[in-house]
């Protein structure tokens, strides 16, 4: 019982001193509780099933981040590993009958083999070139889908998977709190020193090689941990959907990602995760409005161009970073953040200007 | 025959028509520092870059300590230890300047060295503190001016603990008292010793530079490239009153000579 209360105690403290200076830290804390909290206001099936998509999404915008955000290699074909992870962990279940939490690992696997073959020709690739590949790889692939329906299931996909859990209140719990760690873990790899190398990749390859970096194995690394993380989020998918179809290879999936983050804030991680976590759900909102005014057709698809333009014309660096630097300025002396009204530095007291 | 530290032989590269390096052949010891000189395009920079791996030679050999390196990665090269820095500065831009060092400081080369050397931050601060910009460590590297980022080129290179090191114009964008403290630096460097968790063996330099009072101060040798050639190599005070030194130099509008 003592340790319980000494615990907490020591809990409140850092929660005091570490979470509740930080506007941003806040927010964080804030949003982690209501993703948890979600299911004991809500239970409605049809609510949950937009933040289940949402949360699959997040992982996902978060993932292409890694690699197009931090390290700089523009993926305009991000949905190829969600797409070949949606048909590995497909194929696994249904012809093998492996549960989803296998099923859905060996699926990333696949999506790490495939960032492996990917990353290779993109290697010595920049700019439009790189772009133009990436792109060009889920659309090989979709062919290949529509080549050989048999075991793909052709137009129609692979439909019948076991279902993700037993219940829908179970299915969001698994995929918001893997969103969550699995954000969690990709934040803390682009905050180590490998993110430094994947930062300086992206800044200038050439002079991360005359720092004596490797480029060619960090950049491979990097299509990896991409594909490993948008593979978790293709086989959650598959499962939660009972279904792998071309869809998951689309085109219009790949650019959804690449909106979700530009709007959010690349390179940060949790900027594409909050991107997805607004701007999937008002999608939603929007096609429920917008279903009531049947005259006003392909309406949404409008609102959405014309938010995401206004956004870059304002916001140059997405929403978050945007936001952050409205509520909390940066310390000229020791760098650190604090929040704006401060006329000092929490941690080396310098005047703030 | 004793294996010279470095060997570069009929080293040739060509851009389309131009020849940039004509045949150079040059050999140094282990604890020479060289200056390289020449007018503006004699091929001083090419040469640099083809012994850093950066540039792939038409044709030619390198070696170092005996290994052939010729169109050896880049990254390997300097993790056998050979550090080179850009004549055009070319800085992280978006990370601070810190960061920018620890780069350097991740490399294996600069790694290898036990836990003592595995606080990165620590040793990239060390270096910069060498460098003479520590004071603005955390600072976005795009926020520096001209002689700063030459510094940090200068602090980058040196924390991958190199034991050749090139310099391209490490004076460039000082002014003379700023050329005079990284001139001691430089100095200092090749006699070795530790600065913090750097730990320097005296590399050997190579240091291309047009200011050549302060550059004849600190080296012990010239060799002087004209169109790809090399035209003179030698003692200091011989080489810069070579007629044909001279020559090339006034041919080029008249560049004074020392
Ligand atoms: N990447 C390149 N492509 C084509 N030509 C090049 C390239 N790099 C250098 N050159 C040419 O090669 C020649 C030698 O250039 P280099 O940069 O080596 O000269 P330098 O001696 O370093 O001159 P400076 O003193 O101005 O720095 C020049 O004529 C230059 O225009
Ligand atoms: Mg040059």
């Amino acid at each position: 019982m003592r340790i319980v209360v000494a615990y907490t105690r020591r809990m409140l403290k850092i929660l005091r001193s570490e979470v509740l200076v930080l506007p941003s830290r806040v927010a964080v804390l804030v949003f982690v509780i209501a993703i948890l909290a979600l299911p004991l206001v809500t239970q409605d099936y049809y609510i949950l099933r937009i933040m289940i998509l949402t949360s699959i999404f997040a992982i996902l915008a978060a993932s292409w981040d890694l690699l197009s955000g931090f390290t700089g290699q523009m993926n305009f074909g991000h949905a190829l590993f969600f797409g070949v992870s949606a048909y590995v962990t497909a194929l696994l279940n249904l012809n093998l009958g492996f549960p989803p939490y296998f099923s859905i690992p060996l699926g990333a696997m696949g999506a790490v083999l495939t960032g492996l073959i990917v990353g290779i020709p993109c290697l010595r690739l920049k700019g439009s070139y790189l772009a133009l590949t990436t792109l060009a790889f889920p659309i090989i692939l979709m062919g290949i889908v529509f080549a050989i329906p048999g075991i793909t299931g052709g137009e129609l996909g692979l439909s019948g998977l076991t279902k993700l859990t037993g219940s829908r209140v179970n299915d969001y719990y698994v995929t918001s709190i893997l969103m969550l760690v699995l954000g969690g873990i990709m934040w803390k790899i682009t905050d180590s020193n490998t993110g430094i190398i994947l930062h300086a990749i992206r800044e200038d390859e050439v002079a991360a090689r005359a720092a004596g970096i490797n480029t060619t194995r960090y950049k491979l690394l990097a299509f990896c941990l991409s594909g490993f993380f948008a593979g978790i989020a293709g086989g959650l998918y598959a499962h939660f959907m009972r279904l792998a179809g071309p869809s998951t290879l689309e085109i219009g999936l790949s650019f959804q990602v690449i909106i979700w983050s530009v709007f959010g804030g690349m390179v940060s991680i949790y900027g594409p995760i909050a991107g997805v976590y607004i701007l999937n759900p008002f999608m939603e909102v929007l096609r429920v409005i917008l279903d009531n005014f049947p005259s006003l057709p392909e309406m949404r698809m409008f609102i959405f161009a014309a938010l995401v333009l206004l956004t870059l014309r304002f916001m140059p660096e997405g929403l978050i970073p945007w936001l952050r630097d409205k509520v909390e300025t940066e310390c000229p002396r020791c760098k650190v953040r604090n929040v704006a009204f401060r006329r000092s530095c929490r941690i080396c007291n310098a005047a703030m200007t | 025959m004793a294996q010279s530290f470095l060997e570069v032989k009929n080293l040739r590269k060509e851009f389309g028509g131009l020849t940039a390096t004509n045949d150079v052949s040059f050999s140094m010891g282990r604890n020479e520092i060289i200056g390289l000189i020449g007018p503006n395009g004699a091929g001083k920079t090419t040469l640099l870059r083809l012994i850093a791996g950066i540039l792939k030679p038409t044709s030619g050999s390198i070696s170092f300590k005996g290994k052939n390196i010729t169109g050896s990665k880049a990254w390997d090269i300097v993790n056998m230890g050979v550090a080179s820095t850009f004549q055009n500065m070319r800085p992280f831009r978006r990370l601070p300047i810190v960061a920018n060092v620890m780069v350097s400081c991740l490399s294996p080369r600069s790694m290898r060295g036990g836990e003592w050397v595995k606080k990165v931050e620590a040793k990239a601060m060390d270096a910069l503190e060498f460098a003479g910009i520590s004071d603005v460590a955390l600072e976005k590297a795009s926020t520096l001016s001209q002689g700063d980022l030459k510094r940090l080129e200068v602090a980058r290179a040196v924390a991958t603990d190199p034991e050749l090191l090139i310099l391209d114009e490490p004076f460039g964008g000082l002014s003379p008292a700023e050329t005079d403290l990284m001139a001691k630096s430089v100095a200092r460097l090749h006699r070795g010793g530790r600065f913090g968790r750097l730990h320097s063996e005296g590399p050997a330099m190579i240091i291309i530079e047009h200011k050549l009072q302060q550059l004849m101060k600190i080296v012990d040798r010239i060799i002087v490239l004209n169109f790809g050639t090399i035209l003179a190599d030698g003692a200091p005070d011989v080489v810069v009153n070579d007629p044909k030194v001279i020559e090339a130099y006034l041919g080029d509008g008249g560049t004074s000579c020392s």
